[in-house]
């Protein structure tokens, strides 16, 4: 389930809110309780030191006549303070329904509740003991204070403050309810930006100026988002009309050689002949697409598979045998030096394949009789196979980006017909560094050029 | 098209394909190869075709409509035994190592290049086949693959090591066309699409040496193919590069 952030926010107020007057009415109820009771103790103590100070002093009946007349006088109307005297002489007996206090207060003298069963009236009572004197015997004197105004006063207060806090918490979500929105409102600015945001105008950015600052980690992650959206929109298209140009010659080839062969009777050589020049072009089609695919491959981040241990040096041995007849032809040589007993763990396909296309580079952009050197270095936990030609120098402007797929340093030589790759050749080595966990590096001054690549180098990370 | 040598036995192959103008060009060439060509156009007549009939290789698509390629494969070898080129799409691990998994004998990824599949069949047939030779004899070109010498005539060629290689292997497979990748594959173990003229200056070296100063020609071109080595009939097929 989606949940609003108002909603929430809301909820929260009103859940803090309605939790503080819960705690203060409780400690407020608390307060006042224990006042009303010690309220009443008083009174029941007044009444009951002033009424046993008059038992005491006298035991004969006269003053006890008398003192009965003054405990009807103390009984006010409404019977909230009442007197009880229980005692084995019936002479000395006082107060309304003795019969039933006989029944419910045989406990000794102390502080107690008291119900009496005919009017239902419940009293705080407190009863004491007194000695024998001259004719009386021992009595129990207990006053009681009827508690029913003390108990109406504490309920008024509850549902007070019951409704009061039930008033708080919901002014608190209609309150809390327009803070949310209004405290959203940035939130809903930056939807609006964002909503704007089209293709065609991926280089405008979310403003922060008049977003709060908590908003400020969110638009600038998403700015950034943007920025490499924008660029790898940028590097797609211009990808797009690097392999549509790239297609454009050999298909106009296709299409023209083709036209022409049927535009009139032919005999079947001739046919032959178009038909294998269209193969040429188809096959150079399908060497485009496929090492296309296997970029679009390395590119979702595949890594190599079926590695196996490889003495890299001999790998370097057979890919430079492999293109002896060329050196041969040029009357150039290759050394290998460096680390001649390094170890690697690679796919030994894709290296001969890496190295070959920076070998079959350096031939090509190297004068005859070139000394090409291929060096192995170790370090930092990867192992670099650099192919370095002397030859024109490439501008340093040009060298990062020589990795880029159809990048060509001088846009004519393509036409020129000399190389025999696509364009492809160093972003395939790229890849395959890559693959490997590695890199690539290119440097080229005072007529030396360096090509290299890394391949990540596990015996060294292991141990 | 070079002819394909008398002296192999005819295959009897089944084609499972669905893309109707593929499977059509593949009969097409493997006909006029010399072998017999069954089609089917999906899985269950493909399978039914299959279990009825013994082939000496099955080439099968793995996306097909019906019952797909790897279906068919595991139906099939529960029963027998019959070669099998799986035809994957994707150049996909998985699909490799589930068809290989599931029995196929070999996997050619689309697009793949005619010359490619008749290379495979050719080994697949090959296999089992009785101890390779140890002399090959073409027209007056006489290789000991043991010794590692070729003669022709009487005269003697010098070779070098990789250049012996690569005129032994074209002679193995006299009559078929190698491409320029199959023949960077065979003889310096280069498993990839190059993109380079190494063969090329290859095989031009190699012609100096043994095709140059000797009549027949043995070494061919075959434009945009590759290479063949046969002896042709006098004023024989085209194909001989421009002088």
């Amino acid at each position: 389930m989606r949940r609003s952030i108002t909603t929430r926010l809301v909820l929260m107020f009103a859940l803090g809110v309605l939790a503080t007057l819960t705690l203060i009415g409780a400690a407020l109820y608390g307060v006042l309780e224990r006042e009303l009771t010690r309220h009443q103790n008083d009174e029941l103590n007044t009444n009951l030191q002033n009424m046993r100070y008059s038992i005491e002093r006298f035991g004969d009946l006269e003053h006890w006549a008398r003192l009965q007349v003054k405990m009807d006088t103390l009984t006010p109307a409404d019977a909230s303070v009442r007197f009880w005297v229980l005692s084995d002489d019936p002479r000395f007996l006082y107060g309304k329904g003795l019969d039933e206090m006989e029944r419910v207060n045989q406990g000794e003298a102390g502080r107690g509740m008291l119900t009496l069963p005919l009017s239902g009236r419940t009293y705080r009572t407190r009863s004491l003991r007194l000695p024998p004197f001259q004719d009386r015997p021992a009595v129990r004197l207990i006053v009681g204070v009827d508690t029913a105004p003390f108990e109406h006063t504490l309920r008024t207060f509850l549902v007070a403050l019951t409704l009061l806090t039930l008033g708080a918490v919901a002014l608190v979500i209609g309150a809390g309810w327009w803070i949310a929105r209004i405290g959203l409102r940035p939130l809903q600015r930056l939807s609006e930006q964002a909503r704007a945001l089209r293709p065609k105008t991926l280089s405008q950015r979310l403003h922060l100026e008049k977003l709060p600052v908590e908003l400020e980690d969110l638009t600038t992650a998403f700015n950034g988002a943007l920025g490499r959206l924008e660029e790898a929109y940028q590097q797609l298209e211009g990808f797009n009309a690097d392999v549509a140009h790239e297609l454009r010659t050999p298909l106009a080839n296709l299409i023209g050689g083709t036209q022409v062969a049927l535009s009139r009777p032919r005999s079947a050589g001739e046919f032959e002949d178009t038909l294998q020049s269209n193969l040429e072009e188809l096959e150079r089609l399908r060497s485009i697409v496929n090492d296309m695919l296997f970029l679009a491959r390395a590119d979702q981040g595949e890594a190599a598979t079926g590695l196996a241990a490889a003495d890299v040096a001999h790998e370097v041995e057979m890919t430079i045998e492999f293109f002896e007849p060329l050196l041969d032809e040029k009357g150039s040589s290759v050394a290998v030096e460096g680390e001649l007993r390094a170890q690697a763990t690679m796919n030994i396909a894709l290296f001969r394949r890496a190295l070959s296309n920076l070998l079959q580079n350096a031939i090509e952009h190297s004068p005859e009789g070139a000394k090409l050197v291929v060096t192995i270095t170790q370090r930092e936990g990867a192992i670099w196979i650099a192919v370095a030609n002397p030859g024109k120098t490439i501008a340093a402007p040009h060298l990062p980006r020589l990795f880029d797929r159809f990048y060509r340093v001088d846009s004519s030589r393509h036409d020129a017909g000399e190389t025999h790759g696509h364009g492809l050749g160093l972003a395939i080595v790229r890849a395959v560094a890559a693959m490997h966990g590695g890199a690539t590096l290119a440097s080229s001054e005072a007529g030396l050029t360096t090509i290299a690549f890394s391949i990540a180098d596990r015996a060294a990370a292991a141990s | 098209m070079a002819p394909s040598n008398i002296d192999k036995p005819a295959m009897k192959l089944l084609i499972v394909e669905d893309e109707v103008k593929t499977a059509e060009y593949l009969q097409k060439g493997l006909t006029e190869q010399g072998c017999t060509v069954d089609v089917a156009h999906d899985g269950v007549d493909g399978r039914h075709l299959a279990l009825v009939h013994d082939y000496d290789v099955i080439v099968l698509d793995a996306m097909l409509p019906g019952i797909d390629g790897f279906t068919l494969l595991r139906a099939l070898r529960a029963v027998k035994q019959t070669p099998v080129i799986m035809l994957t799409a994707r150049d996909s691990i998985e699909d490799r190592v589930r068809g290989l998994h599931d029995g196929a004998d070999d996997y050619l990824v689309k697009p793949f290049s005619f010359l490619e599949l008749l290379a495979r069949l050719q080994a697949l047939q090959r296999r089992g086949r009785a101890q390779e030779p140890t002399q090959l004899k073409i027209a007056n070109l006489q290789i000991d693959l043991i010794a590692r010498k070729a003669w022709r005539g009487a005269e003697r060629i010098d070779l070098s090591a990789k250049e012996f290689a690569l005129l032994a292997t074209l002679a193995r497979h006299q009559g078929e066309i190698l491409s320029k990748t199959a023949i960077a594959e065979l003889v310096w173990d280069m498993n990839f699409d190059s993109n380079t003229n190494v063969v090329e200056v290859a095989i031009k070296r190699l012609r100096a040496k043994v095709d140059n100063a000797f009549t027949p020609k043995l070494l061919h071109t075959i434009r945009g193919m590759g290479y063949v080595m046969e002896a042709r009939d006098e004023g024989g097929p085209r194909g001989e590069p421009p002088p």
